[in-house]
């Protein structure tokens, strides 16, 4: 089985011994032992996967990464963070996805109006399965735990990932200021409900909702 | 393997750093100022008013020195906790006891009410003053250094009690023709070092470890347009463009042109 371990915060260390792992297409920056790479075409999840990536805009580059020894995966110093999964699903938007073991099943889900205000388009990436993922994000990610009691907000800009069973609502804020040019900048969020983890990166990307 | 931290809002600090990139403030029904779409989550409720008009012009009237000016702030009012972050550059948080600090204004994040918020005379700077804490942002760790310094201009973050830098040239190096020549064209090699903003007297420098900007944020509006103001283009007659609320980067104001 794949040993995921992080080798300073910004590069990604797998250990194999003749298994596989799923990866960015290029991320790898270096490798000891014997490796073979192989592009996956269309996210790797065959031929119906391939069409759901193609129509949902949620296109991954992946390579299947097979060998003995270490290789090191890395994306533009972007800070790494190591989600182990037992049989839960992680959803993830899929350029913040660096990694999976070969275990987990990758899939693409709706998510409705959250990634619509992020510009990411109306689907995300599911990981589920058994095993660790490598997820990336700008500057350290902060885990936040939501539960039934203590539901959380989170800015769309910088949301990276959840896992659980959380329900998402998109509320918004836009009132008749937001019309006169006396908007708050934080007029949208997700609400997330129920029992999981949310992962939220120090950074917010460019959103629509940013600058209302 | 140990995994991440995982926070949640029993666990996340009280008015303090989560980590080097993202700030955690409690409000307890009282109010924070932040700058525009740099909170990234919250729990509980929070309400997030932009502000200018309403009920809340008492508390603007004490806080900011004219009311255009706060059209780039909001105010954060409610039960919880919220977290802000900026682009992840490093957030420190700062407090202040009846003291005063000027900060570029691209760099401060967030301040309590008790804090008044002024435009700095000198352009592209505001100015706090009074007791409070406040968040700002640097792009790498920042660094405190008491005068007399000369420092780099990109470097300079702010500085608490000491009175306005000025400008320095190294004159030895710009002097006579050939200074002249390298000034204009940069031939014969220029350093990149020939200008530092000075400080002298007592008080505190703060400088990031970086000579990377952050994005300027706007002052307000620009200074009142009389003569003997800096930036406000007295006697030059030209008349500023009138700005639209929120408009970024305002270079005429960081220059004082």
């Amino acid at each position: 089985m794949a040993q995921f371990r992080l080798h300073g915060s910004k590069v990604l260390a797998v250990d194999m011994a003749g298994d596989a792992v799923k990866a960015k297409n290029g991320s790898m920056v270096a490798y000891e032992g014997e490796m073979t790479f192989k592009k996956l075409t269309g996210g790797g999840d065959g031929l119906r996967g391939m069409m759901t990536r193609r129509l949902t805009g949620e296109q991954m580059e992946v390579m299947e990464v097979k060998g003995h020894g270490t290789c090191y995966f890395a994306d533009r110093a972007s800070e790494i963070n190591l989600v182990s999964l037992h049989g839960e699903t992680l959803y993830v938007e899929a350029s913040n996805l660096l990694c999976t073991e070969a275990s987990l099943r990758t899939g693409t889900t709706f998510t409705g109006l959250r990634g619509a205000s992020q510009g990411n388009g109306l689907f995300t990436t599911t990981v589920e399965g058994t095993g660790q993922a490598a997820i990336l994000s700008d500057g350290t990610a902060i885990v936040l735990r939501v539960t039934p009691q203590l539901p959380l907000q989170v800015d769309p800009g910088a949301y990276i990932a959840h896992t659980g069973r959380l329900r998402q609502h998109f509320q918004s804020g836009v009132n008749f200021r937001t019309f006169l040019g006396e908007g708050s900048g934080e007029a949208f969020q997700i609400r997330f409900e129920g029992e999981g983890l949310v992962y939220v990166q120090p950074s917010e990307r460019n959103t629509i909702g940013g600058e209302v | 393997m140990n995994g991440p931290v995982i926070h949640d809002a029993t666990t996340l600090p009280v008015d303090d750093n989560v980590n080097p990139y993202a700030f955690s403030v409690e409000l307890k029904g009282s109010k924070w100022f932040l700058q525009k779409g740099k909170m990234i989550a919250y729990y509980g409720r929070i309400d997030f008013h932009g502000i200018g008009h309403g009920p809340l012009d008492r508390l603007i009237a004490g806080s900011f020195h004219s009311p255009l000016h706060a059209a780039d702030w909001v105010v954060a009012e409610g039960q919880g906790k919220m977290l802000l972050a900026d682009r992840s550059f490093d957030v420190n948080s700062y407090d202040l006891e009846d003291g005063n600090l000027t900060v570029r204004s691209g760099n401060l994040l967030a301040f309590e009410p008790s804090l008044s918020l002024k435009q700095s005379i000198v352009p592209g700077f505001l100015t706090l003053i009074g007791t409070g804490k406040f968040v700002a942002a640097s792009n790498g760790p920042v660094v405190f250094v008491e005068p007399p310094i000369r420092v780099d201009p990109q470097a300079l973050v702010g500085w608490a009690d000491c009175p306005s830098p000025c400008h320095h040239y190294d004159h030895q190096y710009l002097r006579g023709v050939m200074g002249g020549v390298r000034r204009l064209t940069g031939l014969g090699g220029a350093s990149g070092e020939e200008h530092q903003f000075e400080f002298v007297g007592a008080g505190t420098v703060l400088l990031q470890s970086t000579e990377q900007l952050m994005a300027e944020a706007p002052t307000g509006e620009g200074p009142p347009d009389e003569a003997g103001v800096p930036g406000g283009g007295g006697g030059h007659g030209n008349q500023p463009m009138p700005r639209l609320p929120g408009q970024l980067g305002d270079l005429q104001r960081r220059f004082g042109l």
